[in-house]
């Protein structure tokens, strides 16, 4: 994911000051904090999300609350984890509300006109195309924080240490829901990956 | 393996001795292999994921995201930011940025000023400390004049009384006893002493004027309890009449009831 990800890292004073100019209005820092994070912040939304669209979205909400709020970071704090944070909670409310209204149309149309999910067939002899869906599907039924760890971990490509920044939890805990996440998504693809159980 | 094991190996954190175990322990049981090549296929579609996330990430124009957001930040926030930036009346404050212990101590002192005040420039009545209230002194100056206005009138009308008596007694008809009127004469001259402070002011100068010729009528009939000669009579009823008490009584009553 490296393509995708920020140039460079920026350091805390950087940062510090880049947050400080932004309280002042300062439109060329505010543009600088947005190409040091825009590809972190659109790889997480779009890994709970899976849509180019609502993680696009998600992006532009969280810099827009990143521009309300910067006087709210307290310095010294990891100011990629805050951001993510932020980013991680916008794209849960936009996914809680895109499923309640899918629920809701879902539930106002006939039932031979709702798309069923990609569900794992169960058969041995699936086709990659349909491994691929089953294991999006398993992803996104895990408990959220186990996804949450999942995803930051495989997707974001983060440390154990930066998903325990961003998710407010433990290494430990961190590590602990990687491995409950994995040990859920070997279970339940079992039959699909052609092992037993 | 234990969960543990297990846990260390997928965080890719396990020391390099218990990594070599680990490592043994799978090519030696076949299920513990089995188990590692589900999960290292597993995590393979993650792989795949990733892709997807590539895909979708290289269609999307990130130099002109940035000042995208930017103009609808500054949009949103500029009339709130220009409002805030404003320089108002308080706008000195901002420089102390409100720290805490500043804000705390700024509104204690503010709240004590006010406290103080309140305190000192308000008269008010506190009860169970001092029932004592406040008049300015005009108010109480008038309510004095009115005080001596209405005595004043009280005493000539009942001095009034007892000279019409002394006309009754020294004409014929039923008249008041002379010890009534003696003692009528006394009460009048005890008042007349409480009334002398009230007749000092200058509004009241012609009533101390009446008040004072009739004292001296009422010094005599104070004296006699007994009832006089008719000549003795007569020459009391010349002295009111020579100086036209009654009707100058009248005269300043009627002043008086008008206000003075």
């Amino acid at each position: 994911m490296s393509e995708v990800s920020a140039g460079r890292e920026a350091g805390a004073a950087e940062i510090a000051s880049l947050l400080e100019r932004i309280q002042a209005g300062d439109r060329e820092a505010f543009m600088t904090i947005i190409r040091l994070y825009q590809q972190k912040v659109f790889v997480l939304a779009y890994s709970i999300l899976r849509d180019r669209e609502d993680a696009l979205d998600t992006v532009q909400e969280t810099f827009l609350r990143l521009y309300q709020k910067a006087g709210l970071y307290k310095p010294g704090k990891p100011f990629q984890g805050w951001l993510l944070q932020m980013a991680k909670n916008i794209s849960i409310d936009h996914y809680r509300k895109h499923r309640r209204k899918r629920q809701e149309w879902e539930t106002s149309k006939p039932i031979d006109e709702i798309p069923l999910p990609a569900e794992p067939s169960g058969e041995g002899d699936s086709p990659a195309s349909d491994l691929r869906g089953a294991f999006a599907w398993c992803v996104d039924t895990l408990a959220e924080r186990q996804k949450m760890v999942f995803v930051m971990r495989h997707y974001n490509e983060l440390q154990f240490n930066e998903i325990s920044e961003t998710m407010k939890i433990s290494i430990g805990t961190a590590k602990s829901l990687h491995f409950k996440a994995v040990q859920n998504l070997r279970k339940r693809l079992a039959p699909v990956l052609g092992i037993e159980t | 393996m234990t969960k543990a094991d297990w846990a260390a190996l997928l965080a890719d954190d396990a020391e390099e001795g218990r990594r070599r175990a680990m490592s043994d322990d799978t090519d030696r049981r076949p299920e513990c292999r089995a188990e590692v090549e589900a999960i290292e296929r597993l995590l393979k579609e993650t792989e795949a994921v990733r892709s997807e996330i590539r895909q979708a990430a290289a269609s999307v124009n990130w130099d002109a995201l940035p000042a995208l957001i930017a103009d609808r930040a500054l949009a949103a926030d500029g009339p709130a930011r220009a409002r805030a930036s404003a320089p108002g009346p308080l706008a000195w404050l901002a420089a102390f940025r409100l720290k805490p212990a500043l804000a705390g101590l700024a509104a204690g002192l503010l709240v004590g000023a006010a406290a103080m005040y309140f305190a000192l420039r308000t008269p008010t009545v506190r009860h169970g400390q001092d029932n004592s209230y406040y008049a300015s002194g005009e108010f109480l100056d008038r309510a004095e004049l009115e005080m001596a206005r209405r005595n004043a009138l009280d005493y000539l009308e009942k001095s009034q009384y007892v000279l019409l008596d002394v006309f009754d007694a020294s004409g014929q008809g039923t008249s008041v006893p002379a010890a009534v009127r003696s003692e009528r004469a006394r009460d009048l001259l005890q008042k007349k002493k409480y009334l002398n402070a009230q007749l000092e002011r200058v509004q009241m100068a012609k009533a101390k004027a009446i008040c004072d010729q009739i004292e001296l009528l009422f010094r005599e009939l104070a004296q006699i309890d007994e009832e006089l000669p008719a000549a003795e009579m007569g020459r009391l009823r010349d002295y009111v009449e020579e100086r036209q008490l009654l009707l100058k009584i009248n005269l300043v009553k009627k002043e008086l009831q008008s206000g003075v």
